[in-house]
Order: C-alpha cells, then sequence, then structure tokens
C-alpha cells in the first residue's frame, strides 16, 4: 500500500517491452523478457532457496488486506488459487492478462455488462488437513472478508461500490451480499453496478481468492490471517497438514512462517497439475529466509548458498554482474510496470503555481537521478504517468520535451518567469518566505540519499531555497499522507499498477477518493473537495488555490468515463486523461519506468530455468526451475 | 583578592634550574607548563597536527572557491560510471579523487573536518559548562544536593551511549517536525545535543573530586574569612585551581566526541547526509562495499579521522603530563 514495492505490477503492452528489452539489452551481462539465462533443462525436485532483507508486509500477510505486490505473488503463484489468475510468466508470454483458475472457463457476461457468471472446476481441493473441494461458498466467504469493515481490506473499493451490495461496512464477515449469489457449490454469479470492463482483473487479486468456510468468525481483526493463510495452491505452508482446525481456537499459527525469520513452504499433496495451466511447481520447495544484510544476501549468492536474490545489488556486485563474463545471465531486469516521480503538492506554496510544477519538470536531472539507482538497466526515462507497458503509446506524451533526461535549468527559469513567484523576473524562486527553507522530502536509505542529492542540485538553480528533509521509507510515506503536513515536494514516493489496466494504476493514485486525512495515497490532492479540505484542516490553503488559479483540477469523472468504456477505447481515453495530468494538473515529475531486477545464480545445481511473473512483478517462483537435490527445511 | 589566589600555587613555582644546580629561580605555572610540554616531542607532534587541521577546516571554503574550483556539494557526473561507480581516483583534477556523485572527496574530506570539529567543540564546550557548574556544586554544597547530583552522574554514565544516542537520533529525526518542539531536528543540533547530554557527567565527576579537595584548603578558608560568598569562592577561588584538569578532560574529550559523531553519521542517524562528514562519508564507502571499487572513498575520511583523534588523544596526553606532572597514567 505504502511503497511501490506494494504495488500491484501491470501488464505490459508488447511495444512497451520492445522498446524496454532493446535498452536493456545494451546493459551487457542482464537478460530481461523473464525467461533467458540459464541454459539448463527445467526438471521437476529440489529447493528453491532465496534470501529477503525483510517481507515488508503492509497487512500481516492476510490477503484480504495485504497490498504488498511481492505478497501478491506470493499467494498467486504459490499458496491460493482463485477464480482467475495469470499465467506467471513475462508479458511478453502473455503473463499480463487473467486466465481462468478455479474457474472452469470464461464467465458468461450479461449484454448489459453487469452480471458475470462462473462455474467452477470440481476437482480443485483444499490442502491437508481439510482435504475437501473448494467450492463456490469459500469465493463467497472472500467477499464477506473484504465486506467486512473490521478486516480492512485495502484496495476493497474496487468492489464496494462496484459489486451490487458491497459497502465494506459490514459488521462481521457472515453478511450476505447481495450482489453474490453462489447457486450451488460450483457456480457463483455477480451483479455489478455499473458496468466494469476490468472486473476480470479486479476478480484476479488476492482478497477475492477463496477462504475456507471453516475459518469464518476466526480472524476478526485485519491482518490476522497473515499466520495461518490456508492452501489450495501446489504449496502450502510448512505445518499446515499439522493444523487443527476443529474450533477457532486450536488454529495455531504454522510453523513454516514467522515474519522476522522466513517462511517455507512445501507441496501441497493435493494439488493436482492436471487443472492448473499456469502453475509447472518445478521445485519441491521454496526457502524464504530473512536477512538483514543485504550484502550477505548477494555474497551468499555468489557462493552458491542460495539460489535467488531480489532488488539492486550492492554497487561492487551489480558491477560484477554486468560486467564480468562468469555472471553473464545472473541478473534479469524485468519490465515492473511501475513509476518513479517526484510529487508536488498542488496545495502547498510554491507548488500551488502550475508553472512551478512546470519548471520543476524541465529542471529535474533525471537521468542523474537514475545512475545512482543502477543506472540503465534500472528502466526508461519516464515522461509521464503511466508507463508504456501499462499504456501503450505512453511516451508519446511527452511536454516537457525539453528536458531531455539530463535537466534544462534555463527552460526551467524561462517557466518560472510566468509564475508569482517570481518577484524580479530572474526565473528564480525569490517571493520571500515562501522560497525559503521548501521542505524536500527524501529518503534516508541507500541509494536514497544519493539520488536525493542529484534530484536538489537539479533543481536549485530555480528553487535555491530547497531543503532536504531525509526519513526512512515507511516515515516517509506515512508523512506523505497525512494531508494536513502539505509536504510541498518529495521524491519518496513510487507507484505501480494494481493489475494490468490503466484504471488499476490510476485509480488510487489520483481519483479524489485516494485523499483521506490520515491516509491519503494521492499526495498532490488532484480534485480534492471542499468538504475534504475542510475536514482535513486544509481549507485556508485550498480556498488560496481556487482564488488564485480557479478549481482544483480533477480526473474524477475521465476516471469514471474511461473505466467504462469497452476494452478497445480504454487505452486511448486513459491516455486524454494522462495528458490532461501532465499539461494542466501537472502534479508529478515523472523520472523513470522502472524495471525489477533478479539475479539467479545460474552455476550447476542452481537455477536451471527463469521465468519472470508480470503481473506480480516478481520471479515466478511456480516456473522457474532448479538443479539441487535439496529437501526443503523450515527457515522460520 | 589576588593574593589569595597566588597562595595556593606557590609552592610548585620555586624549581631548580637545569643545568645550574643549586639556583633557584620563580616561574609561573604556565611557565612550567610550556617546560615541561615542549620536551615532550609526541605531543607538540600532535598539537601541530590539531593546528594544522583547525588551519584546514577554516580554509576550506578558501581552497574550494579558489584553488579546487569545486564545492562539497558539486556534482560531477562525469566522473562516474552508468551505475554511479567512481571513475577518478586520486589525481590532478581530484586529489582525493571523486565520489559516486562525482564530487571532490578532497574538499568533501576537508568540509567533513569543519563539521567534526565544529560539532565535537560545541558539544564538548557544552559539556564543561554543564558539568563544570554541576561538579562544583556537588562538591562545594555536599549533602544531598551532592548525592543527588552524583547519583545523576552514575545513572547518565551508565547509559549505553551509542544506543541511547542512536535512539534520541531516530526519535528526534523520523519524523520531520522534530522533538522537543521542534528544538531538535535533522542537522548538526541533535549530535551536539547528544554530546552535551553524555558528556558532562565525565566532567562533573573529575570536577567534583577537585572540589572536594580545594574547598579544605586555606586558600578557601582565606576566602571565606575574608567575606566572600560561596558563589564567589567557587567560581573565582577553586575554578581556576582546576583550569589544567579541566583542559585535559576537555582535550580528551574532543577525540571521543569527533568518534561519536563519526559513528552515528556512519550508522546514518547523525549529520545528514548533505552535510560532508567523516562517518557519512565512510558509511558512502562501506555502502555496497563500494571501497573495493573506490578505495580512496574510504582511506582519505578514515585517514583523517584516525590522525585527528589520534592527535587529540596524543596531545591531550601531554597536556596531562605537562599541567599534573604527579598524574598517574
Amino acid at each position: 500500500m505504502k511503497s511501490v514495492r506494494g504495488r500491484r505490477r501491470i501488464a505490459a503492452a508488447a511495444l512497451g517491452v520492445t522498446i524496454a528489452l532493446v535498452a536493456a539489452a545494451c546493459g551487457g551481462n542482464s537478460t530481461t523478457g523473464g525467461s533467458a539465462g540459464p541454459s539448463g533443462t527445467a526438471q521437476k525436485g529440489g529447493t528453491l532457496r532465496e534470501e529477503l532483507p525483510e517481507f515488508g508486509w503492509t497487512n500481516n500477510f492476510d490477503p484480504t488486506g495485504e497490498y504488498l505486490g511481492y505478497a501478491w505473488g506470493v499467494f498467486d503463484q504459490l499458496l491460493i488459487r482463485g477464480l482467475m489468475t495469470y499465467k506467471h510468466v513475462s508479458a511478453d508470454e502473455g503473463g499480463d492478462t487473467p486466465v481462468p483458475d478455479l474457474a472452469a472457463g470464461d464467465p458468461t457476461v450479461s449484454s448489459d455488462g453487469l452480471t458475470y457468471d462462473f462455474t467452477l472446476k470440481d476437482n480443485v481441493k483444499w490442502g491437508p488437513p481439510l482435504d475437501r473441494v473448494v467450492d463456490a461458498n469459500d469465493i463467497l466467504y472472500a467477499f464477506q472478508r473484504i465486506n467486512d469493515a473490521k478486516e480492512i481490506a485495502q484496495y476493497g473499493n474496487y468492489y464496494c461500490g462496484v459489486i451490487v451490495g458491497m459497502d465494506c461496512k459490514a459488521k462481521d464477515d457472515n453478511q450476505p451480499i447481495s450482489g453474490i449469489t453462489v447457486t450451488d457449490a460450483t457456480h457463483i454469479s455477480f451483479k455489478l453496478e455499473q458496468p466494469t470492463g476490468d472486473f476480470l482483473y479486479r476478480l484476479s487479486m488476492p482478497a477475492t481468492k477463496p477462504v475456507p468456510v471453516e475459518y469464518r468468525g476466526c480472524f476478526p481483526k485485519a491482518g490476522d490471517m497473515g499466520v495461518d493463510v490456508f492452501s489450495d495452491g501446489p504449496y502450502m505452508i510448512m505445518g499446515q497438514d499439522k493444523l487443527d482446525i476443529s474450533s477457532c481456537s486450536s488454529i495455531k499459527p504454522l510453523e513454516g512462517y514467522d515474519v522476522d525469520k522466513g517462511m517455507t513452504m512445501v507441496r501441497n499433496p493435493n494439488w493436482d497439475p492436471s487443472t492448473d495451466e499456469t502453475r509447472s511447481a518445478y521445485a519441491d520447495g521454496v526457502q524464504l529466509k530473512i536477512n538483514t544484510s543485504v550484502d550477505n544476501i548477494f555474497n551468499n549468492l555468489l557462493n552458491g548458498d542460495i539460489d535467488v536474490a531480489e532488488g539492486t545489488p550492492p554497487i561492487s556486485v551489480l558491477q560484477q554482474l554486468e560486467t564480468d563474463p562468469k555472471y553473464t545471465g545472473w541478473l534479469h531486469a524485468d519490465q515492473g510496470d511501475r513509476t518513479w516521480y517526484v510529487t508536488m503538492n498542488l496545495l502547498a506554496p510554491p507548488f500551488d503555481d502550475v508553472h512551478v510544477r512546470n519548471a520543476a519538470n524541465l529542471a529535474l536531472d533525471k537521468i542523474g537521478i537514475r545512475k545512482q539507482y543502477g543506472g540503465e538497466l534500472r528502466g526508461d526515462i519516464a515522461t509521464s504517468v503511466e508507463p508504456p507497458t501499462v499504456l501503450p503509446n505512453s511516451t508519446d506524451i511527452n511536454p516537457f520535451a525539453a528536458n531531455t533526461g539530463s535537466g534544462n535549468a534555463q527552460a526551467a527559469m524561462d517557466e518560472f518567469k510566468q509564475s508569482r513567484y517570481d518577484t524580479n523576473g530572474n526565473g528564480v524562486c525569490d517571493d520571500g518566505p515562501v522560497c525559503e527553507n521548501i521542505e524536500f522530502l527524501g529518503r534516508n536509505t541507500d541509494p536514497w540519499p544519493a539520488m536525493d542529492q542529484v534530484a536538489i542540485q537539479s533543481l536549485k538553480p530555480v528553487f535555491p531555497g530547497l531543503k532536504l528533509v531525509e526519513t526512512d521509507t515507511s516515515t516517509g510515506y506515512t508523512t506523505l499522507q497525512q494531508v494536513k503536513k502539505l509536504i510541498p515536494i518529495s521524491m519518496v514516493p513510487g507507484w505501480g499498477k494494481d493489475y494490468a489496466s490503466p484504471y488499476g494504476f490510476d485509480f488510487f493514485i489520483f481519483d479524489s477518493q485516494g485523499i483521506s486525512c490520515t491516509a491519503a495515497v494521492n499526495y498532490s490532492l488532484v480534485g480534492m473537495t471542499a468538504d475534504q479540505a475542510n475536514e482535513c484542516g486544509v481549507k485556508a490553503q485550498y480556498d488560496a488555490y481556487v482564488q488564485n488559479n480557479g478549481p482544483i483540477p480533477s480526473v474524477d469523472d475521465k476516471m469514471n468515463e474511461c473505466v467504462q468504456k469497452p476494452t478497445d477505447q480504454v487505452d486511448a481515453c486513459f491516455a486524454e486523461m494522462d495528458t490532461y495530468l501532465m499539461t494542466t494538473a501537472v502534479p508529478w515529475v515523472p523520472w523513470l519506468w522502472a524495471t525489477n531486477f533478479t539475479s539467479t545464480n545460474l552455476d550447476p545445481g542452481h537455477v536451471t530455468q527463469y521465468k519472470f511473473d508480470q503481473n506480480a512483478g516478481i520471479i515466478s517462483y511456480v516456473n522457474t526451475a532448479v538443479g539441487n537435490t535439496e529437501t526443503p527445511v523450515n527457515v522460520a | 583578592m589576588s593574593q589569595v589566589q597566588q597562595t595556593e600555587p606557590a609552592i610548585e613555582v620555586l624549581v631548580p634550574l637545569e643545568g645550574e644546580p643549586g639556583r633557584i629561580e620563580g616561574r609561573s605555572p604556565w611557565q612550567l607548563f610550556w617546560t615541561r610540554f615542549r620536551r615532550d616531542k609526541i605531543a607538540v607532534g600532535a598539537g601541530l597536527a590539531v593546528l594544522a587541521l583547525i588551519t584546514l577546516a577554516l580554509l576550506a571554503p578558501v581552497l574550494a572557491a579558489h584553488i579546487v574550483h569545486r564545492g562539497p556539494n558539486d556534482l560531477g557526473q562525469n566522473y562516474t560510471s552508468d551505475i554511479g561507480v567512481p571513475l577518478l581516483g586520486p589525481s590532478k583534477i581530484a586529489w582525493f579523487g571523486v565520489d559516486t556523485l562525482g564530487r571532490d572527496v578532497f574538499i568533501r574530506t576537508l568540509y567533513g573536518a569543519r563539521t567534526s570539529l565544529k560539532v565535537s567543540f560545541i558539544g564538548t564546550g557544552a559539556s564543561l559548562i554543564i558539568g563544570i557548574f554541576l561538579g562544583l556544586i556537588a562538591g562545594f554544597v555536599g549533602g544531598k544536593v551532592d548525592t543527588f547530583i552524583s547519583r545523576t552522574i552514575d545513572i547518565v554514565l551508565s547509559l549505553p551511549l551509542l544506543l541511547m544516542a542512536i535512539a534520541i537520533s531516530v526519535a528526534c529525526t523520523s519524523v520531520i517536525t522534530g522533538c522537543l518542539g521542534g528544538v531538535l531536528k535533522q542537522g548538526t543540533g541533535i549530535v551536539i545535543f547528544i554530546i552535551a547530554l553524555f558528556g558532562w557527567p565525565y566532567v562533573a565527576r573529575i570536577v567534583r573530586g577537585q572540589t572536594l579537595s580545594l574547598r579544605e584548603r586555606e586558600f578557601v578558608e582565606a576566602a571565606r574569612a575574608t567575606g566572600y560568598g560561596n558563589f564567589h569562592i567557587m567560581f573565582r577561588e577553586i575554578l581556576p585551581n582546576m583550569v589544567a584538569s579541566i583542559i585535559v578532560v576537555a582535550t580528551l574529550l574532543i577525540p571521543q566526541n569527533i568518534l561519536l559523531e563519526a559513528a552515528l553519521s556512519f550508522l546514518g542517524v547523525g549529520i545528514p547526509a548533505e552535510i560532508p562528514s567523516w562517518g557519512g562519508m565512510i558509511s558512502q564507502a562501506a555502502n555496497g562495499q563500494l571501497y573495493r571499487l573506490a578505495w580512496w572513498m574510504l582511506i582519505f575520511p578514515g585517514m583523517f579521522l584516525v590522525i585527528t583523534t589520534l592527535s587529540f588523544n596524543l596531545l591531550g596526553d601531554g597536556l596531562r603530563d605537562a599541567l599534573d606532572p604527579r598524574s598517574n597514567r
């Protein structure tokens, strides 16, 4: 929910991926596209071993509320099968399109687009000790949990107000939902409030995946179920077979998971590969071990103690992986479907003037920042809001072309001269206190301080009064989320898709529904209403904005219009919206359409086939194979 | 008044002259100190090193503007690779090489000296003021006041310094509004505060001990008989007689505080990255084992840190030997 790591990655258009492949191919040793690299043959068996610095869950790994992209990958690939899923491969292999999973086939959709009828496979079973067939009531129960106000489903807005009878305000997880009908164990239908072209994408999200009805009432608080995620997928968390589900009080946390130590997953003996077309499940087990030292993680990878490491390697290791022939193919840079950006607050002077925001777009040294972030392999320089992998042709939206990537101070100063904060026409912010000590919020964890420095230095010709304030990532997000703090400018946030449609990228970050006083994710306050301003204690700033500029720019109506468009018109509609955002609202300085880094040990006995899961934005554990003969051990 | 002050150290004034047995000549305590100090070549060398360091630190802006022509935060991205690996080591262009942002390590090292000296001098000064005041009060007043102050000293000294410093720094810098109503925010102020908070007990304990001894001496009795009040006796009679000890303590506290600042900055909870500091520079070099590719980023700030702390420590030892030759190390 908070960080870009918490966003679901969306699907990719072929053109965007092609561009990324060409760009990334210039990097040397690395691979892109999600399947290149290993030359061995994929085989069953062994254990896929990964170390990571932390899990970083947003809701304790409870599928109902968890909003971390990495968690979504673990749920969807390994543990829980739902009505719809993805192929768990890269975009160019079709990994960004929902496909039936528990559903026996595509749903029957009514002519008005308001009703979706699903028939379920009748032979997909829960793992032990439940050992029964997954039925439609388990899916209904997942929606009842979303609807339960206490569960705080963090992306419940994709369902509440969309499915008839869902408002996310139910008193518990046992309240009926009028818009969801279970006719028998293998039939479920959904009635929608309005046509929603991307509804199948929404049905592929983890919160909608079945939860055994035996769990009803056992986990009444948000996040509680995270220690007992029950599997109907190819793997289960070690110890699930020993679970006593005879009553709520007898259900103990699974022994194979400890948030501070790691998670071990072993084969679910009830998983039938003949019912599953998207998961190869090569390995006998997957070990995710917590190791707080990134240096040690990558040393362990190079030494052969583990098979996989994710994220940016230490710079010395990154150089090795990129240039040493011994490591050819070890580093994978896959499309992340995410945008890194500098956010500017429309209500915080001097950024309440569009010329000021334009000037920032012209001044920022995006290439310099990317260099500190890992270089060209890290992605393409962003010119607009949505990455081309989410919105095809978004590269055509480039209203600040005068900034070719390295920043154009002169163009920025020329633009700034048109603002009311330049009192003497020299293109520099000099209007008294407003231009002094402008807080620029950045992250204090490496490599961000270096990136902050590049940003600050490139903006200073126009904003000499910028004052860098750095915090850890979590504090940075928490600070930005509090509307009343009115942080003027920040490079803390990034944003990735929730699901493979532009709406799944834009909704929370630009719709006024993304503004709440203490948990806003629409940090720029695009589309803020007078009521929201009043409630959040920023009415004076809101009124000042309106007085100086007219109404706050809003994309609420356009967003609603676009989401109802037929599939073939959706992209064009969102392109119009993004153009408006970049030319009229200008809430961001987008600087990178980012890739994901995964490093795999390709020595004999390690990874023999690598696949990337485009939807999850992480390695496809379930379609990656290893050549070792290790049996899974409990790392928790 | 002045006569009273001079009664105490008179014992030390009459000393035989070197090479002239039998001849006695009066010397002031400071003359005696200087005579002893200059015989200690190591201490003199350390003192010169400290002076050189202070000079370099003061001249850093001048060197940046007129010799190197680059400021401490001026970027030179042409000197780094696509992934930010510094490509320029020690050379004519950059005497100490460049860092991941292409910034001049030489100038940043000198500015780092300014940061270290500023923080440690001000922090030590604050420790001295608090420690002297409380130590004098405790030693002179005695009784419950002494007990209270002494136990407070014990408590503060028993706290794990680094952990407490990290905790305070994180608490005050993890929110952008800072703490203590915004008085303590990110910057050098928080480090100075921590140094002062944890440094004063060392001073107070020594001052208290000396005060306990001095308050029983004749010159104090004389001052009291003359009619001077407690405040006057503490600060005008006793305090001047422990200047030597205070100088020694201060000299030894400074390197300790420089190291504390460097440690906090290394851990990312001290001086903000925007301000050059040796700890921050070493941390940057250690990050991602960057020193394997750019050794100069680690060696030069590390070398300055070692030389500085060593110099202050040797100077402090020399001062102690010269000011109080009867003391045991």
